[in-house]
């Protein structure tokens, strides 16, 4: 997707500046930094800059901290740095950019999916009811 | 640098200095709680506390006392240095430590209570679902004052709000670590907790604590304070706070509940009249339409008149001011006697 500024990054040929997660953390604790770099430098390798963080594990307020640099974000989508689709989605839960059509569409496909299930599950849910009341009572 | 809202044409003691005390950063900006208090000394003739004469007297009844100022902090262990000094030298040096002291003493703002933040800025049901816990986004942009920092919470529910006070202070602090500042308060600052710390007379600890931990106008920062004050009110424990620089904050509150009748008995135990003189000056300034205001502006009484006429008129206690006051006296007559 060639725009007006990616005029500006043409000393790099073939790939472009992404604005992506990069994974760090240790075993069974992610941590994502949001970060611009070159698109085909590995994920976790050398970055141009540290836009932000993400913390997907909820801490003890039962949240989920994200920073985001606002104005270095400005900078680079400014110099025709693209986004990736999760960071695109981030951005859009921020406020900093419109909703994402596909968190639209998730939520959509969710919710049709609950419905489905919940439809079948009345149909199931009738005849276990004794079942039910003798697991509760023991 | 004194460096303030100029609308205001207040004279600020603050020197920001950059190294380890950037407590009152906010008074560079546009300091709100600032301009609501000013709002309100411009209209009615009521004082603020960041009033210049308002400020000198609290100043002057703080006093200072150097041995107490500069008390030992616990820092790592250093051997003395011992110097030798002429008289003019010694002079000098201890010009540059009232100066430092005068630094130290610097009050802290009394604020109002924040308002709370109710403010929602996109409502999107349909995501609601998605999501089973809330996203905290903070602005880390570096140069933008933390009083205006954008900090938005998603709810599970789809709401994109504002963040509330407590929300923002905690990723300020993740995000921008002061000394002496926790992410969680601790929980000494919790009522139960604060009576075992008044037992051991540390009000002074307690309070720069609070300072450290909290922003001045959180309610939590003028719950303890006010624990602490009707504490020291309530077992006389006035001089704890003397020569620091919660006296001046102190003074304010008892003024303003008309609790003065201790602290007036206190200094006049301890000899100090023109301290006692600044109090009730203090108390006329801020209750111009009590009577001993009016009885004081008529007669133009000074000193020890001031005491008697507002021991008369506004005191609980008369009896005691009256016992110290010839107390008082007749130590005066006997010094100048002997």
């Amino acid at each position: 997707l060639l725009s007006a500024g990616s005029c500006l990054l043409k000393g790099y040929h073939g790939g472009h500046v992404v604005i992506r997660f990069a994974l760090g953390g240790c075993t069974n604790r992610p941590f994502y930094r949001i970060v611009a770099a070159y698109s085909r430098r590995s994920r976790d390798g050398k970055y141009l800059e540290q836009l932000g963080c993400l913390d997907p594990l909820p801490n003890s307020h039962g949240e989920k901290v994200v920073g985001l640099n606002v104005e270095r974000l400005r900078y680079w989508l400014g110099c025709g740095a693209q986004l990736s689709r999760p960071a695109e989605k981030l951005l859009g839960l921020a406020g900093f950019l419109p909703l994402h059509p596909m968190t639209v569409t998730g939520a959509e496909r969710l919710r049709q999916q609950r419905q489905a299930k919940e439809a079948v599950e009345p149909a199931v849910d009738s005849p276990p009811e004794p079942g039910d009341e003798s697991q509760a009572a023991a | 640098m004194a460096a303030l809202g100029a609308s205001c044409g207040l004279v600020v003691l603050v020197r920001l200095c950059r190294g380890g005390r950037t407590v009152w950063g906010w008074r560079t900006r546009r300091g709100l709680g600032q301009d609501a208090g000013t709002a309100d000394g411009g209209k009615a003739p009521r004082p603020s506390f960041a009033d210049e004469a308002v400020q000198n007297l609290l100043y002057k009844m703080t006093g200072i006392n150097l041995q107490k100022v500069f008390r030992p902090v616990k820092t790592e262990l250093k051997p003395p240095k011992y110097k030798l000094m002429t008289e003019a030298q010694l002079q000098e040096a201890t010009r540059k430590a009232i100066e430092e002291a005068k630094e130290k003493l610097t009050m802290p703002p009394v604020l109002k209570e924040r308002e709370p933040i109710n403010d929602v800025l996109s409502e999107d049901k349909f995501l609601e679902g998605t999501e089973t816990t809330k996203y905290v986004f903070t602005d880390l942009t570096y140069s933008v004052p933390h009083r205006e920092r954008f900090i938005v919470v998603r709810e599970p529910n789809g709401v994109l709000r504002k963040a509330t006070w407590e929300e923002r202070d905690r990723m300020i602090q993740i995000f921008f670590p002061k000394e002496g500042r926790r992410v969680i308060p601790p929980v000494l600052f919790k009522d139960e907790h604060l009576g075992t710390v008044f037992q051991q007379d540390r009000h002074e600890d307690i309070l720069n604590r609070c300072i450290a931990q909290f922003e001045p106008d959180s309610p939590d920062y003028i719950r303890v304070h006010h624990r602490t004050y009707d504490d020291i009110e309530k077992h006389g424990k006035y001089d704890l706070l003397r020569s620091t620089r919660h006296f001046g904050g102190m003074v304010w509150y008892l003024v303003n509940r008309k609790k003065t009748d201790g602290l007036l008995i206190d200094m006049i135990n301890r000899d100090l009249l023109d301290d006692a003189t600044s109090l009730i000056t203090l108390y006329h300034m801020l209750h111009p339409e009590c009577q001993s205001a009016k009885e004081a502006k008529e007669g133009n009484l000074q000193g020890v008149d001031l005491i008697k006429v507002f021991a008369k008129t506004e005191s609980q206690r008369e009896g005691y001011i009256k016992l110290a006051l010839k107390a008082y006296e007749e130590a005066m007559a006997t010094s100048t006697a002997s």
